[in-house]
């Protein structure tokens, strides 16, 4: 699966190669946290190069684990950020994703109990998928807690305002072997600005699965269901013709391996060249999956490769 | 180890078991009681044990109570026990830190519960975290949520106010400050009476280590650190001692590990199909969690010491 190349593993590449690629692939799929932005601050040059990517009409997607905002607010974050030509239907969250799961996979026919955020929900209720209302039940503790009817599916993300009484009514309605049991991702702490980190969702999963005795769905990458939900909305997503650029690479670059992508590591984010390099050379042959293809710096390095293109048509 | 294993204790061969024992140990939630309900018949036969000479010791998992809680629960059900006979991870947990991590005089952040907080500074370790803690600010004041430079371990034990927060403030201090780590037990649920349970220490433990990338040591069963306190505290001869409990992953296998007689009890987690299951597979790992002798309920030691 190595476009114009032979060797998989870690090539970090410059100008002619990313020129190759551009010419080569026409999806391209980008995470975002560390990659096209840090929080509030885009990376030096991303803006520039989604927005030439997407005026030289190639098909650009951001494919993000990140489940606490809804896709409105996204829009409004690229916009902010300088991603002017950046729409709704390109942006793939883990929140989205989970709602369409609902929806079309499982068909669920009740409740959700959701542990997430306000933009989980909105998400589900976008898609017409009922939620459990959030009680204010002061009399409600951990050994005696009033459980809704109908609660056909538990689906778990970020929640910073997880409590044990979520945790104990979740492993209630998880029970029921009908129940279906869903997280948005498996990320066990996300990065903040600064080299910080926080709690991810797979913490407050792994402490779920541990409750239930039962292992979650997860929708988020490196699963393959939102790469599924990009193919089933638009039309001639070839794997072949597709990059997968990330910054993590237990989670980017194997979700790209899963579904059969070419992969970029960038070097602005999570992951260190030398973890990718001792995946490479590791004896275990499932290391392989979180090798990348390719590797830059940042995608700023696409830049170079844009006004070459440019230079020729002219 | 005899050839045989799982037999049903009843008639000669439970006399010739008790005779063989000079110490039982008791779990207790699923054996002697549930939750708050006492198994009927368990009184009798601890009291009788003892009246027969038997040392009789409890070993819980549960991190709730402190020893003298413990003592005043079970003197209300009618056993005569003295608090020294009670180990139970909230006083263990204290114990292992005092002792194994030489933290007496020091202090750690503790995801636990007022008896846990008890036990720690009756072993002259002081706490912080114990209690409510709920979310405010915003995500890069969590991430930098200012640490107490005292503190040398995160401790996690069952906490009902469990809350991101405290997951958070857990993982800050593992990462930003390396401290030890160490966990009262892994059991998935704390089983209630009429069949009801509650998430486990297990699950809040899992969240941290998932959180952090690191493992816990843990204190509980089936971890040996219990039963080598009492060990060590009362000179226990290993060849005749006898481990009673519920849970074939943890009564059974610390039972196992430690190489004492082990007997299941039917009245709380693991069933006889659990048991049966483990000795037919192949593995050496399982075959640690197959029990000796099963009874119903260990009413039916009963008859062996009406004499």
């Amino acid at each position: 699966m190595a476009g114009a190349f032979v060797v998989k593993g870690c090539q970090k590449i410059g100008g002619p190669q990313i020129r190759n690629l551009l010419e080569a692939k026409d999806f391209f799929l980008f995470d975002c946290d560390g990659v096209i932005w840090h929080g509030e601050k885009a990376v030096s040059g991303a803006p520039a190069v989604v927005n030439s990517l997407i005026r030289r009409g190639k098909n650009v997607f951001f494919v993000t684990n990140n489940c606490t905002r809804p896709r409105e607010s996204y829009v409004h974050k690229f916009s902010r950020l300088g991603f002017t030509d950046v729409i709704l239907e390109q942006i793939f969250s883990s929140s989205y994703c989970s709602a369409l799961y609902l929806r079309d996979v499982v068909k669920v026919r009740g409740q959700v109990f959701v542990i997430g955020c306000d933009g989980l929900r909105r998400e589900l209720q976008e898609a017409g998928i009922p939620c459990v209302e959030e009680a204010n039940d002061p009399d409600a503790t951990i050994y005696d807690c009033p459980l809704a009817a109908d609660v056909k599916a538990v689906l778990v993300g970020h929640d910073d305002k997880m409590t044990f009484l979520k945790l104990a009514k979740a492993s209630c309605y998880l029970r029921d072997p009908e129940c279906v049991f869903l997280a948005t991702d498996n990320d066990p702490w996300h990065p903040l600005s600064g080299g910080r980190i926080l709690p991810g969702s797979g913490s407050l999963t792994a402490a779920l699965e541990v409750a239930s005795g039962r292992k979650a769905t997860v929708i988020g990458k490196p699963s393959r269901f939102m790469f599924e939900c990009i193919s089933s909305q638009f039309s001639g997503v070839d794997p072949a013709q597709c990059l997968m650029v990330g910054d993590r690479l237990e989670v980017d670059m194997l979700f790209g391996s899963n579904c059969g992508l070419d992969t970029m590591l960038t070097l602005t984010g999570v992951s260190q060249i030398e973890e990718a390099q001792e995946y490479r050379d590791s004896e275990l042959t499932s290391n392989h999956s979180f090798v990348p293809d390719y590797v830059v710096d940042t995608i700023a390095d696409f830049l170079p490769a844009f006004e070459e293109l440019e230079e020729q048509s002219s | 180890m005899s050839g045989s294993k799982c037999s049903k204790l009843g008639g000669i061969l439970l006399k010739q078991v008790l005779d063989s024992v000079d110490t039982v140990l008791f779990d207790c939630d699923g054996v002697i009681w549930r939750g708050d309900q006492v198994i009927s018949g368990a009184a009798d036969v601890i009291n009788r044990l003892k009246e027969a000479g038997k040392r009789v010791f409890f070993v819980t998992n549960n991190s709730t109570k402190t020893r003298t809680m413990y003592a005043e629960k079970m003197a209300k059900m009618g056993f005569k026990v003295a608090e020294e006979e009670v180990f139970g991870t909230a006083y263990c947990c204290a114990i292992y830190l005092k002792n194994v991590c030489q933290l007496q005089g020091k202090k750690v952040y503790l995801i636990g519960n007022p008896a846990m907080a008890q036990e720690l500074a009756a072993a002259g370790i002081q706490q912080t975290g114990e209690g409510p803690d709920l979310i405010c600010g915003q995500q890069i004041d969590w991430a930098n949520v200012p640490l107490d430079p005292d503190v040398k371990a995160v401790v996690v034990g069952f906490d009902q106010h469990f809350s991101y927060m405290k997951l958070n403030r857990a993982l800050q201090y593992l990462i930003r400050q390396d401290c030890m780590f160490v966990g009262t037990n892994r059991d998935s649920r704390l089983p209630l009476e009429g069949g009801k349970a509650v998430p486990g220490t297990g699950c809040l433990l899992q969240a941290v280590e998932t959180a952090a990338q690191q493992k816990a040591q843990t204190v509980g069963k089936p971890s040996k650190f219990m039963f080598e306190s009492l060990a060590l505290q009362f000179g226990v001869d290993r060849e005749r001692c006898l481990m009673v409990g519920d849970r074939l992953d943890t009564d059974i296998l610390l039972g196992s590990n430690c190489g004492l007689k082990t007997l299941l009890t039917l009245t709380g987690v693991s069933t006889l199909a659990d048991a049966e299951a483990h000795e037919k597979s192949g593995c050496t790992e399982r075959q640690k969690m197959v029990p000796d002798y099963y009874v119903d309920s260990i009413a039916d030691l009963l008859p062996a010491l009406q004499a």
